[in-house]
């Protein structure tokens, strides 16, 4: 006959009614606390571009970003760099979910189904495969916690160190540790009810001996593990005792199961038992269960009851402290993290949305969607660990950035508090009135004493600083006033230290945006007029000129013109590729062979290129990423308006920061999806991307490349015929940010340096993992951060020298080429490495021998 | 204190300046101009000040030169007015005579405790603006000023630089006119998102100048690029070869051991 799950054995009516009672208490818990992080993130503005909810789903659905919300929130996959992580996470991840589903399950099966229908759903097959399951999902779960304790205690990870300043009471709150004694309760408590399992199955089989012998057959002894007195001796009966009364193990089995079972129900069990079934049919198919059981088979049946109950009342009381802390400590990244990985935008990477200049002064300005990305941190510090400038010992974590910032606001009341904060920060935005100067003036000087002051780990270490109040001592005077965001929670050094080359963006597991919440922190700085003065200089020079260099508009082509390569005007003639040059690749003289090579690989493949000429100006990424917004939107709309009188097909640069905010940022077709960019095989302006308002826009249809991309193709093609393979040269290539992470492009040049014949050796950090060289986000502008040790540049040089025999360090960005030929020098590694432009390659390889190009 | 400020805007040298068909003049027409350096440092002496010790800051300007942008920048920055004097011909620049006649007419009216005016401008190194301000307001000056402090309601403490890092502490006593070298700190940053603000927010006060006649006390005979002398060897070539004829050279000299 079927034999159903036993329900609520050992446990009284009664406990199972306060278990009951409690369960609203803790759901009311559980509401609260996400009804609490909620509103802190209401605080924030409304976020640009998201839309109404039922919009975004079915984007979400149409652009088939579902399947990618499956594989990075359900199955972690954002956390695939790190094989043993990812192995972890699952299995605690879905050892808890399959033990939540199956006590879900035991739940139903037991309070709706026999309760209310007076029927089981976990019955015969169903019933094993969910032992099964449960206990396999339950040894899942432990591995998944000892991989995590192996690496919490024994390989200590410096990015898993506690950050310096805790956001909460909660912080400290022993997760891993509560998920085991879970698991570990879970398993004890099935162990033991097995245990009195075995017992009573003896019981059974004594009993029938006993009948049988006072019948006829006699049958042989029983084994001697069998006779093994099963309780103390005064409750424990002999067979012989009453044999037409209630045997014991019936009266047993009623006071642990009854109560609980229909009549019908019990009866038939009853039946099933007395006929030598098992007690727990399924017991074989939990499989720790019953080794546990076997383990503890021996104990006396008072002692498995009593320590069976109190582990059952342990086991269901930690399973609630767990679910009310789910919101109320990080482990609310279960909930917040799939959230923010399902809203992540669907705007590109390298597009920043749409903010206002003035940028964020306080907690408030920041977006609700960027709160709650800085609230499902779970400090897991991979951000760190990537981070050039934490890596070079600039004063910035970004793991300890969101750290603080969640911190404050956790702290920092819904209700706008009508007195400090209101009124110690700036006011707001573009006032250009006497008081906003006032606090300007005073930013500027306060920008001095924190250059000089800001610690390393980026906080403020001085002592005069309010910082935290986390001791109580400062807590008690200071419990209403909050710390400010910008100063004391985020000193400007930290915020200057990023180059946003967003290694820490791409590795993050649940999706945190840093250095657009360090972008848009930065546009305050610059707004109250907190720059250093190199940076100040590149600005003003942007400002007069449109390029960093302070040079004249005029001189941008002179490098070309002088070189004698032809330089035509795309305003007066039709080319099929506008050359957009950047700053470095025309002005920086160390870059200027680069640029020649490049030109001259442009004949070769018999492609006319023009230019802006003087009309052109920097294309403001890195302005923008500064938070210089009104000069990025000033350089831009010269930009457009020049590229407007402009005719060409394409757009062609050999620059991936340009490149970036050109094919991202700047309207094509709209600020909306419409990408406008063709793959690599399209020149010609292809007619779809005419979506929205932007239709006029000059560069509406116009696909943008970097160099890379058509080098890769005229190769292919055969328009660059490689005529000497470069076969006895080793090198590695270096993955710019703005290429690689931020668009994308990786093997282009790999296939171009394939063909040229070289041999390619790969850093240990390549691709998505390729390292900063220290100049985006406008550093290259700025002084170098005090105390660093190293810079990003030279660490990379380290890197590629460590590799045998490499000769040339390929590089397919105007910024780096300047950036490693200055840290070849400082590590005096000038005569081991040298440092190459891609397209320097290449035309050696297309150049016959006898005339070999300058070089 | 009512503190007034004279900017100017000056040819951007960043580009080669040309001389006119009358051998006698700039040809300024196609050329750019840019905020006077130690006039930017005047200006952001004067919002210290007063940030400091409270008060309004005016900005007048002779309109020439695209004047507007700074003078925009400048109310940005926290200026409370900002005034364009127009004159008769806005493609010429007064000689600093004139314009210290012109400037100092509307000061008069104006009434400011105190004139800051950068010291000295790529056309006119030798101060001549800011000492003939003062005289034809009749009122103290000190030029080359670093620094400005107030000593008290009627005075001020002010920093003179003299070569070889000397510097002297003055008191002048108000109405006064500085002439400014450099501000205490270097001028503040203003990003364009403000001054498009300004450009909205405010508005430049204009007003009409009677151009005084010029007494010609000086005139220019005849303005030239310096011819290089023979004793110049003009180095050319690719960068590697200047910088190895420039080693050589040291070497030669005995400079280089």
């Amino acid at each position: 006959m079927p034999f159903a799950r036993p329900l609520m054995w050992n446990v009284p009516p009664a406990a199972e009614l306060i278990l009951y009672l409690m369960i609203p208490v803790v759901l009311v818990l559980i509401v609260w606390g996400i009804v609490w992080r909620v509103r802190k993130w209401s605080i924030g503005q409304p976020e640009p571009g998201l839309g109404s909810l039922g919009g975004y789903v079915a984007r979400l659905l149409r652009t088939g970003r579902l399947g990618e919300w499956i594989r990075t929130a359900l199955f972690q996959g954002r956390l695939s760099r790190d094989p043993f992580a990812l192995t972890m996470h699952l299995a605690i991840f879905w050892g808890m979910v399959v033990l939540f589903l199956g006590t879900a399950a035991a739940t139903i099966d037991q309070d709706i189904a026999h309760l209310i229908f007076g029927w089981q759903i976990l019955r015969g097959g169903l019933y094993q495969v969910f032992e099964l399951a449960l206990d396999l999902f339950g040894v899942v779960l432990l591995v998944g916690l000892a991989l995590a304790g192996y690496r919490r205690v024994v390989q200590r990870p410096a990015r898993l160190a506690a950050p310096s300043r805790p956001v909460s009471f909660w912080d400290s709150f022993p997760f891993l540790q509560l998920l085991a004694l879970i698991a570990i309760t879970g398993f004890l408590v099935e162990g033991l009810r097995l245990a009195q399992g075995f017992q009573l199955e003896a019981l059974v089989r004594q009993t029938q001996t006993a009948q049988k012998d006072q019948g006829a057959s006699p049958r042989p002894a029983q084994s001697p593990a069998e006779q093994i007195p099963l309780a103390k001796s005064s409750h424990s009966p002999t067979p012989s005792d009453q044999p037409t009364d209630k045997p014991i193990w019936r009266t047993r089995w009623e006071a642990m199961a009854g109560g609980h079972l229909h009549e019908e129900h019990q009866q038939a069990e009853m039946a099933r038992i007395a006929g030598g079934g098992p007690v727990f049919p399924a017991a074989g198919w939990a499989p720790v269960g019953w080794l546990v059981g076997k383990l503890f088979q021996n104990a006396s049946f008072e002692a498995l009851q009593t320590w069976h109950r109190l582990l059952w009342w342990t086991h269901a009381l930690l399973a609630f402290v767990f679910l009310i802390a789910i919101p109320w400590t990080k482990a609310f990244h279960l909930i917040s993290s799939p959230v923010n990985l399902f809203l992540r935008a669907s705007r590109p990477v390298g597009r920043l949305p749409v903010a206002a200049p003035a940028g964020v002064a306080q907690l408030r300005d920041f977006t609700w969607q960027q709160l709650m990305q800085i609230d499902s941190c779970t400090w897991c510090g991979r951000c760190q660990e990537v981070c050039p400038g934490h890596q070079c010992h600039f004063p910035l974590s970004p793991r300890d950035f969101v750290h603080a910032v969640d911190g404050l606001l956790l702290r920092t009341p819904v209700r706008r508090a009508s007195s400090t904060e209101a009124e110690d920060n700036h006011g707001p935005a573009g006032t250009g009135s006497a008081r906003a100067s006032a606090s300007a003036a005073g930013a500027l000087a306060s920008t001095a004493e924190q250059t000089g002051s800001a610690g390393r780990d980026g906080s403020a270490t001085d002592a005069g600083a309010p910082g935290f109040p986390h001791s109580a001592s400062q807590a008690a005077p200071a419990a209403k006033i909050l710390p400010k965001l910008h100063g004391q929670t985020i000193p400007a050094d930290v915020l200057w230290s990023c180059c946003t080359c967003r290694a820490c963006e791409d590795i993050c597991p649940v999706g945190i945006e840093h250095p657009r919440a360090i972008v848009d922190m930065r546009r305050h700085l610059v707004d109250q007029g907190q720059v250093d003065e190199n940076l100040q200089e590149a600005l003003m020079n942007l400002q007069r000129y449109g390029n960093s260099f302070g040079q004249s508009p005029r001189k941008r082509t002179e490098g070309l013109q002088k070189a004698g390569l032809p330089v035509k005007d795309a305003r007066k003639e039709e080319v099929e590729f506008l050359w957009f040059l950047g700053d470095y690749a025309a002005y920086d003289p160390r870059v200027l062979e680069a640029t020649q090579a490049m030109a001259r690989l442009f004949s070769l493949a018999g492609v006319s290129v023009g230019f802006l000429m003087d009309k052109e100006q920097n294309a403001g990424n890195d302005v923008r990423r500064v938070g210089e917004e009104g000069l990025f939107e000033m350089l831009r709309d010269k930009n457009l308006q020049a590229l407007a009188t402009a005719r060409f097909q394409a757009i062609v640069t050999t620059d991936p920061h340009s490149y970036n905010t050109l094919k991202n940022e700047y309207p094509y077709g709209g600020n909306g999806e419409a990408e406008g960019n063709g793959s690599p095989s399209d020149t010609a302006p292809t007619a779809q991307t005419k979506e929205t308002s932007e239709e006029q826009s000059p560069l509406a249809g116009k696909p943008i490349f970097h160099a890379v991309e058509l080098l890769d193709r005229w190769i292919a093609e055969g328009r660059l015929p490689i005529r000497r393979r470069l076969e006895d040269l080793t090198v590695t290539y270096h993955d710019p940010c703005y290429l690689g992470r931020y668009n994308g492009i990786y093997d282009p040049p790999r296939r171009v340096l394939a063909a040229l014949g070289v041999r390619l050796l790969e850093m240990p950090r390549s691709r998505e993992n390729s390292f900063c060289c220290g100049a985006g986000g406008g550093r290259i502008w700025m002084k170098d951060m005090p105390g660093i040790q190293v810079r990003p540049a030279e660490k990379r040089i380290h890197e590629a020298l460590q590799l045998p025999g490499v000769q040339v360090l390929v590089v397919a960005c105007p910024k780096d080429l300047v950036m490693f030929q200055d840290a070849v020098k400082t590590t005096g590694a000038e005569a081991r490495l040298k440092i190459m432009d891609i397209s320097q390659l290449v035309l050696q390889a297309v150049t016959p021998e006898e005339n070999p190009p300058p070089t | 204190m009512k503190i007034a400020v004279v900017i100017r805007h000056v040819p951007d040298l960043i580009e080669p300046l040309e001389v006119d068909s009358t051998g006698k003049a700039f040809d300024l027409s196609s050329a750019a101009f840019v905020l006077n350096e130690s006039d930017d440092h005047a200006l952001e002496q004067a919002l210290l000040l007063k940030e400091k010790h409270g008060g309004s800051v005016t900005v007048l300007s002779i309109d020439f030169g695209d004047v507007d942008n700074s003078l925009y920048a400048a109310a940005a920055k926290g200026a409370d007015q900002i005034l364009k004097l127009l004159w008769d011909d806005p493609n010429r620049s007064p000689s600093p005579q004139q314009a210290a006649r012109m400037y100092a007419e509307v000061l008069r009216s104006q009434g400011p405790d105190l004139v800051l005016v950068g010291v000295q401008a790529p056309d006119e190194l030798d101060g001549v603006l800011s000492a003939e301000l003062a005289v034809c307001l009749g009122w103290p000056y000190v030029g080359v000023v670093r620094g400005v402090q107030a000593a008290d309601g009627q005075s001020l403490l002010v920093c003179k630089e003299f070569p070889g890092a000397v510097m002297a502490q003055y008191e002048v006593r108000l109405p006064a006119v500085l002439g400014i070298l450099g501000a205490e700190q270097p001028p503040r940053y203003v990003p364009v998102s403000r001054i498009r603000a300004a450009m909205k927010s405010t508005q430049i006060a204009e007003q009409e100048a009677a151009v005084p006649a010029e007494a010609a006390r000086v005139e220019v005979d005849q303005l030239y690029p310096p011819a290089p002398a023979e004793r110049a060897e003009m180095l050319t070539g690719s960068p590697e070869q200047v910088a190895n004829r420039i080693a050589a050279l040291l070497e030669e000299k005995g400079l280089l051991r």
